[in-house]
């Protein structure tokens, strides 16, 4: 069966990470998002691979061309007409032949375990269109399903407001005719209402997901998809290449990648996820939950908590980094302190979108872009975003007038 | 589109290739044929129509075989027909090709074979390829070299597979752009255009790759790029596939799906004939001394009953535990036992029923399972038609026993004059409305179920408290999360609270409550009574309760409210959620849903 992914959105939520690459572009526990899906698509038989792609395509393109070695037939296909799912969805139109069923993912969600092969198992016993649903931690912003007992769809209420439905949702994971895109078509190419026209004609049967599964769409739910692929982690991997000095101490699951570099005295307190060819400075303390992109350094005697940091970024000594997220190419002055807790253990909000969203979330730091420079010694406030490019000055408690 | 299978190795291949080409009708199925390998040669028998007929109009399963292909079509050259129909032999019958995908150049690949002589049956592109293979094999002798001459002519796409009487024991199969896997067995070696195609057999499969060929024979296989001619490596993918998922038809666990049937189940115990509860009716009417037995759920779904033949029928029945019955019951020649048993085969049920027909007592039994023990020994047995229910766990089962123990105490009322024919029909219509309160509340309330559930996922100790006939409720639903979540829960009735349990709340217990119905204004007030009890000793209450529309704030720590329904069938939709409360506790926690421990579907032993 051939898949497609869809990965062309902008993402707009997921600022500032998205402003300089598209949604599946984000790496957690040491992988792209998309890599994430391409290891459980493999594992799930797959061999065709469409991704749709638009936003920010050219780091996608560029990362799917690396792909086309790996037992997978991987091809992109270019979103011209910027507008909604149904859109993207059209853009593959040619590639699926009459009477062929598809795999359709959204390129946002995730999932620790193998989603699309209980999609694929589910179409085995229905031989018709199925969705994946699942019980969402809120309703809101899903399309909420009404079933019967064999599993056919019988009605869709998109987004409900309020709290009055506790129904399964659509989680993004669809196996679908190619007859579907005449019903886009004749659907002002409207993935809701094509999916409604389905369920009307074809019919449309559930698959019901019940492990983790995360729709990414704050900065902050990084932090989760970090947690859930972490948490699914048997065993630890550490490259032979890795250099370990004295008293270099490592408990729980780690992924320690070629060329790594431990200096002594350094604490890692697994689960973690070391990049290729990163530096890890004396005295430093690793804890749970922490991803580190390639190539990153860590100065001397700096803390990382629960943090998901791209590649290519420098951690300037005696810092603390906790429950952040940070992009490619970040430099962090010495002595750099993400605050991550309010004085009162009120709920953190964050300013998104000129809105100041609660995230329910007692501990959460700071989302820091790419290409930021931040000088030594800044504190920064709980829930921060702080653009790309950015730069902070230094804070000096001792200016040299 | 098409769908290709192949397989080499075991002794039944037509028996194989039909389970494989079936599990691929989804890519197309408007005719389907099978080439098959036999001592004296290749056999192909082809027609039109989906794979189930095609294999009986061509008896195809008569035809014992070592290898074969097969394949199943979706027309997109030719008419569907059965000369159109894959496999196709060359004109010397010693190659039998299937093919899916589209070779763009077969016009001009025929009019030169035509002119060469070949003689074509069909309109199709594929058929291009055997004669190819034919002229090659001519020339070259081999083969392996023959496939290698014949791919260098084909433009297009495929993924071909064929056999051929040179080398009787090789599968030969090759790929560009469409679909094609091996499937690795012992001594057994698949293709398919998708892993369906074997998933019954293995699921060690190696996925080729465009330009790839394969040469697989019932020990080996070898996987060569027909561009450059050198072997590939390739690695074996475990595909993650659980065998027993599509008979769960997309439900997680059986637990859950039986879950889901319960609207079914209870529509047909309503369809039990009438005459059918008549008997139990006026065998119960008829006996001095009326009993009830079941052992675990059953014994609650009896105890159940014990309320309900109370308030409808003004009959005392008691239930007793099946495995206390011969030291407790007193029966006799006047009595009548009923049993409640899903498969009917329950030792402590049999024994205790035993003992009654040994001391001459009436027996009666509702149970699923037809032809079972029990239906075969009792005098009068109902069988309740739930269906299979595979999980070890009963919950469909029970609740339809509740629902036919429920009919029985109805019409008990009615014939011994405590209910007027009026109220009967009322009472009925409520039970009738039961299967669409069950599947909206199922659509509407499993993700605050589970939300909860998750929640208090670690939570050790859990009290289940009830009133009236809510506490045979709280036992049962107690019985559930201790048989699925191995977690401790402790069905009671509220008023024992104060008799001592008070002093077990703290932090470390929670309570969930079934909160009846306020139009049974005495429960409903001794009941909130309790609740406030635990409260005042900050004890976690989770209150089941249909105060929808008039919400009492903080009366209870959490709550999980439910539209207003008529009092008989309030405790019974409880109960639905109350199984959903276990089985989301159990998930989270990662248990054994559909298999627990220590537990199994029909204890038969003493």
């Amino acid at each position: 069966m051939k898949a497609v992914i869809l990965a062309a959105g902008k993402g707009d939520n997921l600022k500032p990470f998205t402003d300089t690459r598209p949604n599946p572009m984000i790496s957690v526990a040491g992988k792209y998002l998309f890599d994430h899906s391409l290891d459980l698509l493999q594992k799930a038989g797959i061999n065709d691979i469409f991704v749709v792609v638009g936003h920010q395509k050219d780091k996608l393109v560029e990362q799917v061309g690396e792909h086309v070695h790996n037992g997978l037939n991987l091809q992109y296909v270019v979103q011209k007409r910027a507008g909604g799912i149904g859109d993207a969805v059209l853009a593959v139109k040619d590639k699926i032949l009459p009477g062929e069923y598809f795999l359709l993912i959204y390129g946002d969600i995730m999932t620790a375990e193998n989603i699309f092969s209980k999609t694929q198992q589910s179409f085995h016993a229905f031989k018709g269109p199925v969705a994946s649903i699942c019980l969402p931690p809120s309703n809101e912003m899903f399309g909420n399903v009404f079933l019967n007992a064999n599993m056919n769809i019988t009605k869709i209420i998109e987004k409900p407001k309020g709290d009055d439905l506790g129904n399964y949702v659509l989680s993004g994971v669809y196996i679908l005719p190619e007859s579907f895109f005449g019903l886009l078509e004749k659907n002002n190419r409207s993935m809701e209402k094509a999916i409604k026209a389905l369920v009307m004609d074809e019919g449309l049967r559930a698959s019901m997901w019940e492990d983790e599964w995360l729709d990414v769409v704050y900065p902050w739910e990084i932090l989760r998809a970090n947690k859930i692929i972490m948490d699914s982690w048997e065993r630890s991997e550490i490259s032979k290449t890795v250099t370990l000095e004295a008293n270099v101490t490592i408990s729980g699951t780690v992924h320690i990648e070629d060329d790594v570099i431990i200096k002594a005295g350094a604490v890692l307190e697994g689960p973690c996820s070391i990049g290729k060819g990163c530096y890890i400075g004396n005295n430093s303390l690793i804890r749970s939950y922490t991803a580190l992109g390639d190539n990153c350094s860590v100065g001397y005697g700096v803390e990382l908590k629960n943090c998901v940091v791209q590649k290519n970024s420098h951690i300037g000594r005696l810092s603390f980094i906790g429950d952040s997220v940070l992009g490619e190419n970040v430099d962090i002055g010495a002595g750099t302190m993400t605050v991550n807790r309010k004085l009162d253990w009120s709920t953190i909000k964050v300013k998104h979108q000129k809105k100041s969203k609660d995230t329910g979330i007692l501990k959460l730091g700071a989302f820091i872009g790419d290409d930021v420079v931040i000088g030594a010694g800044n504190s920064i406030e709980p829930g921060t975003i702080v653009p790309p490019g950015k730069v902070l000055p230094a804070h000096y408690s001792v200016p040299n007038k | 589109m098409c769908g290709i299978a192949g397989a080499v190795g075991l002794k039944d291949i037509s028996n194989v290739l039909f389970d494989g080409i079936r599990n691929l009708e989804y890519r197309g199925y408007d005719s389907c044929g099978v080439a098959l390998m036999n001592g004296k040669g290749i056999v192909v028998k082809k027609n039109v129509g989906g794979v189930g007929d095609v294999y009986q109009k061509e008896n195809i399963l008569r035809h014992t075989s070592h290898m074969g292909i097969a394949h199943t079509r979706w027309a997109t050259h030719g008419q569907v027909t059965r000369n159109n129909t894959h496999p196709f032999l060359s004109c010397d019958n010693n190659f039998a090709v299937i093919h899916n995908g589209i070779i763009s150049n077969h016009l001009e690949l025929k009019n030169r074979l035509q002119k060469e002589g070949h003689r074509f049956l069909s309109d199709t592109d594929t058929e291009v390829i055997p004669h190819l293979l034919e002229n090659a094999y001519k020339k070259t002798g081999n083969v392996e070299a023959s496939l290698l001459q014949t791919l260098k002519q084909l433009e297009g796409t495929f993924a071909m597979a064929f056999i051929s009487n040179y080398e009787p024991d090789q599968l030969y199969c090759a790929k560009r752009e469409s679909p094609l896997l091996l499937g690795i067995g012992d001594e057994v070696k698949f293709i398919g255009s998708d892993f369906n195609a074997f998933i019954d057999h293995t699921k060690n499969a190696v996925i080729i790759d465009d330009d790839e060929y394969a040469i697989l024979s019932k020990d080996s296989y070898i996987v060569k790029n027909f561009v450059t001619r050198e072997e590939v490596n390739k690695p074996i993918t475990r595909m993650e596939w659980d065998s027993e998922t599509s008979k769960k038809g997309g439900y997680p666990h059986y637990m859950l799906k039986e879950i889901y049937e319960q609207p079914q189940t209870v529509l047909n115990a309503m369809e039990v004939e009438e005459k059918t509860i008549d008997g139990l009716v006026s065998m119960i009417h008829k006996s001095k001394n009326a009993q009830l037995v079941g052992v675990g759920t059953t014994y609650y779904v009896t105890m159940y009953a014990n309320y309900i033949f109370s308030s409808l029928a003004g009959r005392y029945i008691p239930a007793i535990s099946s495995d206390e019955f011969v030291s407790l019951s007193p029966v006799s020649k006047d009595s009548f036992v009923l049993a409640a048993s899903q498969s009917g085969e329950t030792y402590d049920t049999i024994a205790a029923l035993k003992h009654a027909k040994a001391k001459g007592a009436k027996t009666g039994a509702i149970v699923n399972v037809m032809g079972s023990t029990l239906s075969r020994m009792v005098d009068c047995p109902v069988l309740q038609g739930s269906g299979p229910e595979i999980c070890v766990i009963s919950t469909k089962a029970a609740l339809a026993q509740m629902i036919l123990l429920t009919r029985t105490a109805l019409k008990l009322g009615v014939k011994n004059k405590s209910l007027t024919q009026k109220k009967y029909d009322g009472y009925m219509e409520s039970l009738k409305s039961l299967p669409g309160i069950i599947e909206s509340i199922l659509n509407e309330r499993s993700g605050f179920i589970h939300r909860i559930a998750h929640k208090h996922r670690n939570v050790k100790h859990w009290l289940y408290l009830g009133r009236g006939m809510y506490y045979p409720i709280a036992l049962e639903s107690a019985l559930k999360m201790k048989e699925v979540a191995y977690v401790h829960a402790e069905g009671m009735p509220c008023g024992f609270l104060k008799h001592g349990t008070l002093a077990m709340i703290d932090s470390d217990i929670n309570s969930i409550v079934f909160v009846p119905p306020s139009s049974e204004k005495v429960l409903y007030e001794s009941t909130l009574a309790s609740v406030a009890e635990i409260r005042a000793r900050d004890g976690y209450v989770l209150g089941i309760h249909f105060d929808e529309g008039n919400r009492t704030q903080d009366l209870y720590s959490e709550e999980l409210i439910l539209p207003p329904v008529p009092p008989v069938i309030a405790p019974l939709i409880q109960m639905v959620i109350a199984q959903l409360f276990a089985y989301f506790t159990a998930t989270s926690l990662k248990r054994n849903v559909d298999k627990p421990r220590s537990l199994a579907k029909s204890v038969t032993v003493g």
